[in-house]
């Protein structure tokens, strides 16, 4: 029988340094299976960064360097041996803006499963149907999915890059600020598509709305830099406690904004 | 500061409940006193107030409504609007509870008072001054005042006994009175209920404070208390 991991990953003891400057000290949470957890916190406080690590974006970045342990389903993501690019196929990523491949609607949800080297074409077209109706997109743009992604509106193309995420089949979605950039409503499509996707996948979202953490989320994770501005977790907590009655006087401040 | 309009907005929402206290209290006093002198031409005027009360607890309903919805409160803020709204509710339903009294007074028309009046008045005193100060800890999250106010109200419920087996007294001598003992008994009865209400209030106080929600042990039950 195969068993369902409580905690999808667990962070112990990870800093994250760009040169000599400590951008993250010490985080050590757990991130439930098929739950929604946010990151909250003021501007500089490495919200981003902690988001980055978990599909191992911060490789990216010249002088960045890892330590601690990132455990995805029980493995060190950063281990030597990992394929990174397994890596990111099971943890995707939704960026602040919506970023489309400037290829039609269909090429976009398809660009994943091709580079892993579906072809099959009568395959990829479930893909894109399937991907597309979890991100709620599908009935707005089913007549026209070889129309460009970029013809579409701001809070479509949003979905659309879910899709994209989804059509690889992640078990993690990572999310930064995606709605940012939206319309309430827009933004609203989105929060409820969350809620329908996380039965499936975990998700991990990084907000500046505080009333989207507490709308969405399970748990609430918020950071602080320290004295030093390195990013630390101050508090880790279900989103029900962090927003009626929160342990830390900091994370308190925050929620209720007295500053940030 | 960022949040100099919310916390002049919250300081206004704070000053309008101490006003609403104030109008309770002195409706509680009055409806006694007035029974005590059976002053009808008083207890109308009770009615009238009461009116003033509903309409000030409106008011502040509605301005907290706004409060929650342009400021969207989290976790103390949201703590502490949510129990103001439970507050002011408690302290209208007190209101009410002296609109009772002075209801009695204008009902027993040109009867006299079957016995006078001493322990009532002391019960009425003494709830409003619980009132006073259970609000008075509101507006400071004064945790130790609020967790021992409760406590107070064993000796309204004792006054309450005492008034209780008097009157039946009465009526066991001269069942005739039981009209006029019933009429005692119920604004004996309201008094005690105000009491219990000011334990609400001191709970809500200790739940902005610490988050907690929990009742504050105060007196046993006792006959007829709900």
């Amino acid at each position: 029988m195969e068993t369902i991991n409580a905690n999808k990953v667990e962070v112990k003891g990870l800093s994250v340094r760009y040169g000599k400057f400590r951008a993250l000290a010490e985080i050590n949470f757990a991130v439930r299976t098929n739950k929604i957890t946010a990151i909250i916190g003021p501007s500089g406080c490495g919200k981003s960064t902690l988001l980055r690590s978990f599909n191992r974006m911060n490789d990216l970045t010249a002088n960045a360097r890892v330590t601690g342990e990132i455990l995805l389903d029980g493995q060190d993501i950063n281990a030597k041996g990992v394929d990174i690019v397994d890596v990111r196929r099971r943890v995707g990523m939704v960026f602040q803006r919506p970023n489309p491949f400037p290829k039609s609607i269909h090429d976009n949800v398809t660009y994943g499963p091709r580079l892993y080297g579906i072809r099959n074409r009568s395959d990829l077209d479930e893909i894109v149907e399937k991907s597309l109706r979890q991100a709620a997109l599908w009935d707005e743009v089913k007549d026209k999915l070889h129309q460009s992604g970029l013809s579409l509106s701001g809070g479509q193309q949003q979905r659309l890059c879910i899709a994209r995420a989804l059509a690889v089949e992640p078990e993690v979605i990572l999310m930064d600020e995606p709605a940012s950039a939206l319309d309430p409503i827009s933004t609203l499509k989105i929060e409820e598509l969350m809620h329908d996707i996380v039965r499936d996948y975990t998700i991990i979202i990084v907000t500046h709305n505080m009333q989207q953490a507490a709308r969405v989320s399970d748990f609430t994770a918020m950071m602080m830099i320290d004295d030093q501005r390195a990013g630390r977790m101050i508090e880790f907590n279900d989103t029900n406690v962090i927003f009626t009655n929160p342990k830390d006087k900091r994370t308190e401040d925050y929620v209720t904004g007295r500053f940030g | 500061m960022l949040r100099k309009t919310f916390e002049t907005e919250i300081k206004q929402v704070k000053d309008e409940v101490l006003l609403l206290g104030s109008m309770v209290e002195q409706a509680i006093i009055g409806s006694v006193e007035s029974l005590k002198k059976r002053d009808l031409k008083a207890s109308g005027q009770i009615l009238e107030n009461d009116k003033a009360i509903n309409k000030k607890r409106f008011e502040i309903e509605n301005q907290l409504m706004i409060l929650i919805a342009t400021q969207q409160p989290m976790a103390h803020d949201l703590r502490l609007l949510a129990s103001t709204m439970e507050i002011i509710s408690e302290l209208e339903r007190m209101g009410d509870y002296a609109k009772g009294i002075a209801n009695i007074n204008l009902r027993m028309g040109d009867q006299p008072l079957l016995k006078p009046l001493i322990d009532i008045p002391r019960m009425a005193q003494l709830g409003a001054d619980m009132l006073h100060r259970s609000l008075t800890a509101f507006i400071n999250e004064d945790l130790d005042t609020a967790r021992a106010i409760p406590s107070e109200d064993d000796e309204v419920d004792g006054l309450y006994n005492q008034v209780y087996h008097e009157l039946m007294m009465y009526v066991i001598q001269d069942p005739k009175t039981i009209e006029r003992a019933n009429w005692l008994l119920w604004v004996a009865h309201n008094l005690e209920r105000v009491a219990d209400r000011v334990t609400n209030i001191c709970e809500r106080t200790v739940f902005i404070a610490t988050g907690e929600m929990t009742e504050i042990p105060s007196s046993s039950d006792m006959p007829g208390k709900s």
